[in-house]
């Protein structure tokens, strides 16, 4: 295999000096192991390769949502200067349709197109400039056709089809659920409050657009760098629509700049390996502009919520009702499973005897909707969350209160019926946000807003399910290898996307193994190298992965003792411990190097793998197998409460968030630095969603192409963000962990619209809450007029 | 177009085409991946490299600029020995993630410091308003160069 | 992409003779605004001339009881320079919230002026402060008031081979409220959906002895309403006083409707934008 010119192999990486230089332990404050060479810029991810005699591919984009294609012309841009070739669905070998449900996304489009964003021609060119001229030589002949793009229309009759092959209609999964006597204890509740909620797309942003590197070597073996969440699903799929041995293909996973759930699934992969196979052995590069993107990568699902939830007087639960419209654009990305995990969260964390649900992924002529860090669970606790406010309101019961009287605990049944078996901490998360100032002092900070400045204080209470669900298996393969030179090396089988999983992994191995960083070594994933251990998604990856690890650590730790007492003479291994670099016989005080003891192992000994499934629930629930196969429901899950202290301008409608707490239960902490990452980088995507990200499609085409439009959080935007972990052993866990990758994303949504709402006495139900919706909101409420647009929710 | 100019310490000469964005030429012709590219159109930041010393957007500026100039990028700021106070800052505190807007991060970093030696944490959030970061909330950002500032201001000969 | 020139003349006179033998060049200084409009495809200049290297038209000049900025002086130049900060310190402000730190060390105040878009930072701010222009070409140097100098969205009075070379502004002697508040949709380089430059000289007792007042982003150019600054003149910041305006305010700017924010949104935000003109009634925020 031959590596790109002109850069070294930085696949391992290697210490830094003055590096952290004391054993590694769990729950210790340990320095990510890739940030040396991310604060360096020698980290080479997938958007940094070239090599010598580089090949640009890039894409044509169908630019209209619903077409039929009649013709693709390409005979200019093959004849521009610079081009090596320029191909269509004709030059695809094998399925060319990808995804992971339902494979329903074409490689290059062949009979039409379903969004802005499909992929029409191939184009490989000497350059970049070239490939940008030949790309706009193209020509292609789109018969349009009527588009669908309102999920509910959609369903609709006699609705434009997005796919006419599909049994369902544009309807990609129904999904409906009840329990308890279902509608029928309306009739029952005391007060029975309504509400409708809508959220918007949400863009991944990811700092490093969709890239990566292909080549094909002369055995034929094609192998892709890329950058991915996915790397062993994405070797079957590009096999698959390429009509290629999966074993020809090799896709190689370095740090990606950022995923989110965005890369969790093929976005460049298939379309490089086409273009290696056509570049003559040349190295092949794509890298998406941010407005490409924009455009075809996949979003948040947006949503539409009808709810209605019913208690007695004291504020107990009796009943819930939702029903989601989930538009998943033109292609299954994983918006069957979106829509399954958001029907599992719909009720919140509570206990409800009576609760029906029904949910509608969508076709439409939209963008893609897909995986994003929450996965669909963000839209629900949006909505539960602020109508367990309208109840505490209502009903005049603190919301804190009217949460605590609610919560799930252990050996309560979901909202769905699964009785939860692991650790369920929510009670604590919310007896520590009962308990603090920013809760507890609130009507003094809000008395002290200055002028022109309303003040709010909110709450939510958030859970989130981990791993794949009763059908999909959710396992891992840990390997972990003493090398010949001594060092332990990890093979690390997940993605690290920048959640840090890769430096989890060499703390659970490290601590095991008692090793410092000094002799731990990393590989990242590489289905050649590493093993399969399922997606960086799900908040699973320490959970599974690092269970496994533990299996692969706790063997090779035998295996060093058992041979190093046999040589030693010491009567077990029991008598010997691992030290730093060395193996110690506790009685004798004599010692081994790891390298002298490598050199006296067998290869064969000095890899240990082990393979860990995660627990599925058992329950049988009265669900259809459908549901089932997405996922529901599942049996492990985080929980957390957060709360907020917000500003509202007057004048402008401006909404400043002060201040920020999040409390949250996941499990026992591995690294108290990783796990605030998580959660501060949570929280600020959910302040970005509640706050201003307003992603903006008009008939299927974006409105908000770039950064300039589509705005994310800055610097000054996000506040200092308090976490506090409530830290609960789950027996299953490693070190008793539970995930903590996706949780804090769902609570500002609610929290922050919970906040306003205090702050301004109007319950907002569209979102983001721009400044325009927020002022236009109070201006309506003061003039006490009907507005459809800005209508406040109604109790009924 | 022959350009000369100072990178990194060293003085460069390239033959190239005046055009060519300054992004392209680091990360192209000159193999100095760390300046990444992330918009192409100057509300990111990831692109951040120092031009005599000042925070500039490399995307947005063509090759036939650098002439005479002194640029460094973020493969210039430490040898392999040592670390940069604010690079070690950046690891100590965690204020590292997916890692990909950190270098023009840290170049901004050097930028506002060298401006404003004792920042506040507001000062610290409007001087790197620029930079875009998707994973971290900035929180930790704010910590390791408030924790940067402090250790240049006991060594400012950094 | 075909190869494109790209000129760096060092004097005024080398510029002039690029102008002149390159006349379809396009000119820029920090390229903060010419290479997102290249990069979108909106333009295709065949050659381009970069103005940075000419320090003919660089830095602050003290001229007494004027300053002059040269049309290339980076927004961060003039926003640490002392005299800014001294004579201008509603310039300031608006500099200070101009986009990010990156784009204030490559955009220029020249840059902003004849990229003429009704959210430029800087230019409520100059208008307020009665800037005049001074445009030059090989024969000739031309002054205007800026507010004659731009007609529409990215529209002025440039002719061929001109460029623009400086802004010429009054030092301030008694105008004591220096306001400028930028109303957009994050805090870190927002770009105005709405914004108020306020410029107003108070008694001692508190009473508006003089205003000057001008919108951003309410119209295809920056909005000024003599009738509110007269109006406004003889009466204190009071709450009522402000409030009274908000109509006149309203029915005088001409906001359009885009993907940041609706034209009704603008509309009443402009007009009660100036509801935070009282805070200086007692002496400041």
């Amino acid at each position: 295999m031959r590596h790109p010119a002109g850069h070294k192999d930085s696949r391992t990486s290697k210490r830094s000096p003055d590096r952290y230089d004391r054993p590694l332990s769990i729950g210790t404050r340990v320095p990510r192991i890739d940030a040396y060479a991310k604060v360096t810029g020698r980290e080479k991810f997938a958007a940094d390769y070239y090599g010598d005699d580089l090949v640009w591919a890039g894409v044509k984009r169908a630019g209209v949502p619903h077409a039929r294609i009649e013709g693709i012309d390409l005979k200019r841009c093959r004849e521009a200067p610079g081009v090596i070739c320029a191909l269509t669905h004709e030059h695809v070998a094998g399925t060319n349709r990808q995804g992971v449900i339902r494979k329903d996304q074409p490689v290059l489009a062949d009979d039409k197109v379903r969004h802005c964003g499909d992929a029409i021609a191939l184009v490989l060119a000497e350059d970049k400039e070239s490939l940008e001229r030949a790309l706009s030589m193209v020509s292609m002949d789109l018969e349009p056709m009527p588009g669908v793009f309102d999920p509910e229309e959609a369903l609709e009759e006699n609705a434009p089809l997005v796919h006419e092959d599909h049994p369902g209609g544009n309807a990609l999964l129904k999904g409906e659920l009840q329990k308890g006597i279902g509608q029928a204890a309306a009739a029952e509740c005391e007060v029975l409050l309504e509400g409708c909620f809508e959220t918007s797309y949400q863009e991944h942003a990811y700092l490093e657009t969709e890239c990566g590197w292909a080549q094909q070597d002369e055995e034929g073996k094609l192998a892709i760098v890329c950058s991915t969440q996915t790397p062993f699903r994405d070797r079957m799929e590009v096999a698959e629509a390429l009509g290629l041995d999966p074993v020809s293909v090799r896709i190689i996973a370095p740090y990606p700049g950022g995923a989110f759930g965005g890369k969790d699934g093929v976005t460049v992969q298939t379309l490089l390996g086409l273009a290696a196979l056509h570049s003559g052995g040349r190295p092949v590069k794509m890298w998406w502009g941010r407005e490409e993107s924009f455009v075809a990568g996949t979003k948040r699902h947006p949503a539409s919520m009808r709810y209605r939830l019913g208690a007695k007087w004291d504020g107990a639960l009796h009943f819930l009702e939702a029903k989601l419209f989930f538009d998943t654009g033109p292609y299954d990305h994983l918006g069957g499973v979106v829509l399954t995990l958001a029907l599992e969260h719909a009720s919140g964390p509570y206990r409800i005897p009576n609760v029906k649900l029904e949910g509608y992924a969508v076709y439409t002529n939209n963008p893609v909707g897909g995986a994003f860090r929450g996965f669909g669970v963000p839209q629900v606790t949006g909505a539960v969350e602020q109508m367990m406010d309208m109840l505490a309101h209502r009903l005049s019961i603190d919301p804190v209160e009217l949460r605590m009287k609610n919560a799930l605990r252990r050996g309560d049944r979901s909202g769905v019926g699964k009785t939860l078996v692991s650790s369920t901490g929510l009670m604590e998360c919310l007896d520590v946000v009962s308990k603090h100032p920013f809760w507890t002092d609130r009507d003094e900070w809000k008395s002290a807003a200055g002028p022109f400045k309303r003040r709010g204080v909110g709450m939510s209470a958030v859970m989130q399910a981990s791993g794949y669900g009763p059908v999909v298996p959710d396992y891992a393969n840990a390997k972990v290898e003493l090398t010949q030179e001594g060092k332990i090396r990890v093979y690390c089988g997940v993605v690290d996307m920048g959640q840090g999983n890769a430096s989890t992994n060499l703390q659970i191995a490290g601590s095991i193994l008692a090793q410092t960083l000094e002799e731990m070594e990393l590989v990242l994933p590489d289905t050649d190298r590493t093993l399969p251990s399922g997606s960086a998604s799900a908040s699973r990856c320490s959970y599974t992965f690092g269970n496994a690890l533990i299996g692969a650590a706790e063997t090779l730790k035998r295996r060093i003792l058992q041979r190093a007492a046999d040589l030693l003479m010491a009567q077990s291994a029991d008598q010997l411990a691992l030290v730093p670099g060395r193996v110690r016989c506790l009685g004798t005080g004599r010692e081994l190097s790891l390298e002298r003891m490598a050199r006296l192992m067998d290869e064969t000994e000095r890899v240990a793998v082990h393979h860990f499934r995660a627990p599925v629930a058992l329950d049988k629930l009265a669900v259809a197998d459908d549901l089932r196969l997405h996922g529901m429901p599942h049996t492990l899950f985080s929980y957390g409460a957060h709360v907020t202290r917000v500003e509202v301008d007057e004048l402008t409608g401006y909404v400043e968030v002060k201040d920020y707490l999040a409390v949250s239960d996941c499990g026992t902490v591995i690294n108290p630095q990783i796990y605030e990452q998580q959660i501060h980088g949570g929280v600020a995507q959910g302040l970005g969603y509640v706050l201003m990200e307003d992603f903006r499609v008009t008939e299927g085409a974006v409105g908000t192409p770039n950064f300039a439009t589509y705005l994310i959080p800055t610097a000054p935007d996000i506040q200092d963000i308090e976490s506090i972990a409530v830290e609960i052993h789950e027996h299953t866990g490693p070190f008793g962990l539970k995930g903590v990758g996706e949780i804090a994303t769902n609570g500002p949504l609610p929290a922050v619209s919970n906040a306003v709402a205090d702050a301004c006495g109007v319950r907002f139900d569209r979102f983001p809450l721009t400044p325009e919706r927020v002022l236009m909101g109070m201006r309506t409420a003061e003039h006490g007029k009907e507005s459809r647009e800005y209508q406040l929710q109604t109790e009924r | 177009m022959n350009i000369s100019f100072r990178l990194n310490g060293e003085k460069v000469e390239i033959d190239v085409r005046p055009d060519r964005r300054v992004v392209d030429l680091l990360r192209e012709d000159f193999g100095l991946t760390g300046t990444k590219e992330s918009c192409g159109a100057g509300d990111c930041g990831a692109c951040t490299i120092l031009v005599d010393g000042e925070s500039r957007l490399s995307c947005l500026m063509l090759a036939a600029q650098l002439q005479e100039r002194e640029i460094v990028t973020i493969e210039g700021l430490s040898d392999e020995e040592t670390l940069h106070p604010i690079q070690s800052a950046f690891v100590e505190r965690g204020a590292v993630q997916c890692g990909f807007c950190v270098p023009g991060m840290i170049l901004a970093s050097v930028d506002l410091l060298k401006r404003n030696p004792t920042p506040t944490r507001h000062d610290i959030r409007e001087g790197l308003s620029g930079n875009l970061c998707r994973c971290t909330g900035y929180h930790k950002i704010v910590d390791a160069v408030e924790d940067a500032a402090a250790c240049l201001k006991d060594d400012p000969c950094r | 992409m075909p190869l494109r020139d790209v000129f760096l003349p060092r004097t005024l006179d080398d510029l002039w003779d690029t102008l002149e033998q390159r006349p379809e060049s396009m000119v820029y200084a920090g390229g903060t605004d010419l290479f997102v409009r290249l990069r979108s495809g909106s333009i295709a200049p065949p050659s381009l001339v970069c103005l940075e290297r000419l320090n003919e038209i660089k830095g602050v000049r003290d001229e007494g009881e004027f300053l002059f900025i040269g049309a290339a002086t980076t927004h961060g130049f003039l926003l640490a320079h002392p005299l800014t900060v001294e004579h201008f310190p509603i310039l300031a402000k608006a500099l200070a919230v101009l986009a990010s730190p990156p784009v204030r060390h490559m955009g220029t105040i020249g840059g902003n002026i004849v990229n003429a878009s009704p959210a430029g930072d800087t230019l409520p701010p100059l208008y307020v402060l009665d800037a005049e222009i001074e445009i030059s070409s090989r024969r000739e140097v031309r002054r205007m008031p800026l507010a004659d100098f731009i007609f529409g969205p990215g529209e002025v009075l440039l002719g061929k081979g001109e460029i623009l070379t400086g802004v010429r502004v009054k030092k301030l002697t008694n105008e004591n409220v220096h306001h400028y508040e930028k109303v957009g949709l994050r805090k870190g380089q927002a770009c105005a959906v709405a914004s108020l430059a306020a410029l107003l000289r108070l008694s001692p007792s508190g009473v508006v002895e003089e205003a000057r007042l001008a919108w951003g982003s309410v119209g295809p150019t920056v909005v000024t309403l003599t009738e509110v600054e007269h109006a406004l003149t003889g009466e204190v910041l009071s709450h009522d006083t402000l409030k009274g305006l908000i109509p006149l305010v309203r029915d005088n700017v001409s906001p359009i409707d885009d993907v940041r924010a609706s034209a009704e949104y603008r509309r009443i935000v402009a007009g009660q934008l100036l509801l935070r003109l009282q805070q200086y009634r007692w002496g400041g925020p």
